[in-house]
């Protein structure tokens, strides 16, 4: 039997979703123990208490950044099932469907796939893309496995489950002026960079946010290491990944 | 570094300095000092600026790059790119304002064929003299 986390509904459609989801489960037969996180049970507790109560599969039912959180409480310690509800792009990729039947029939086959991990020290996962975006350009110093130092600028940094770091800038060189007259230059500068490793020491200047799904999950200087094939996660096909 | 994923690239406004080791494909537009080691191609862009010995299969500079060269397939210097070190490669390709400084080798499988038949030489000159040596007796 599944043990279902459901993130706060946002709204009265979603509170209606959550209802026609019950009723999903039960015709399928895969209806289980349903928790509601809430201010007072954070889905990290509720998470834990499924683990305590010794379910095998941890369902968590909403959008890329709370699957992330139940994500990161249980690895290691028990299967990820996923039903997608409101900003889930990421996690529906992931699973292969952004349907609430379709998601709740594939709980039912039950397929594994296994995914690559990243933990941010002391104890922040990462299993969906972590995000950096500065207001404006910013710098970054890195060191990849203890081996490769180097530094950027940028307008984005993109920090995947697999340990590619995907630097992105964009910035104007201004334009020179002649005799004070005739402006000259004055070009967009763009630059993309990935990088990946098994462990890596992230450093910007300002101290950053990371964001998944627009949520804080950690803040910068961030050293981040590779757990490879680290979860097991109901998909539309099983395989590892 | 050394990985097995997507590969690597090194952006415009991006400076490093160590090892940048690959299995897969190298590109570099910025700066780097140090070894660039890939089993797949590396390309040096028209941007950068490499301080370090290069190895790959298939190495394409349009860049500058101080440092020794080791294409096992293919090297290609496109007509913005300056080498100013050693290339080691099999088929070496120079197009018309590319500079190169240094040398250049390339290996061939023909010298390591020849060496076999002159040894062969020697053990039939000393059978010849001792078939003569019983007729003397």
């Amino acid at each position: 039997m599944y043990y279902y986390i459901m993130e706060p509904p946002s709204s009265r459609a979603v509170r209606q979703t959550y209802q026609r989801l019950r009723d999903l489960l039960t015709n399928l037969g895969i209806a289980g123990e349903m928790m509601a996180a809430s201010p007072a049970r954070t889905p990290e507790e509720l998470a834990m208490m499924g683990l305590e109560r010794g379910y095998s599969t941890i369902v968590a039912v909403g959008g890329d950044a709370f699957v992330n959180y139940i994500a990161r409480t249980i690895i290691g310690q028990a299967v990820l099932g996923v039903i997608p509800i409101g900003e889930a792009g990421q996690v529906s990729e992931l699973i292969g469907t952004n349907n609430l039947k379709t998601a709740a029939e594939f709980l039912k086959f039950r397929r594994l796939s296994t995914f690559n991990t990243v933990t941010a020290d002391p104890d922040t996962l990462i299993f969906l893309d972590g995000i950096i975006e500065p207001p404006k350009l910013a710098k970054v110093s890195f060191v990849i496995d203890g081996k490769l130092r180097g530094y950027a600028y940028f307008n984005k940094l993109k920090v995947t489950r697999n340990l590619d770091i995907l630097i992105e800038s964009q910035h104007l060189v201004e334009p020179m002026k002649i005799l004070g007259l005739f402006s000259v230059g004055g070009t967009v500068i763009k630059s993309v960079s990935q990088f990946h490793g098994r462990n890596v020491r992230l450093t910007t200047e300002p101290d950053l946010a990371l964001l998944v799904n627009r949520q804080p999950i950690a803040r910068t200087p961030l050293q981040l290491r590779l757990n490879p094939n680290s979860l097991k996660v109901i998909t539309k096909r099983g395989s590892i990944l | 570094m050394e990985t097995n994923g997507p590969g690597t690239t090194v952006g415009v406004n991006v400076s490093l300095s160590g090892t940048l080791k690959d299995q897969n494909d190298i590109a570099v537009f910025g700066m780097v000092e140090g070894e660039v080691i890939s089993e797949k191609s590396v390309t040096i862009g028209q941007t950068a600026q490499v301080k370090g010995p290069i190895k790959g299969e298939l190495v394409t500079v349009a860049g500058v790059v101080r440092g020794a060269i080791t294409a096992s397939d293919k090297f290609e210097l496109l007509e913005t790119g300056k080498v100013f070190g050693s290339i080691s490669t099999k088929n070496l390709v120079i197009h018309s304002g590319g500079i190169f400084v240094g040398k250049s080798e390339m290996p061939t499988g023909e010298e390591t064929v020849e060496e076999p038949e002159e040894v062969e030489n020697e053990p039939d000159q000393s059978s010849t003299e001792e078939t003569l040596i019983p007729d003397e007796e």
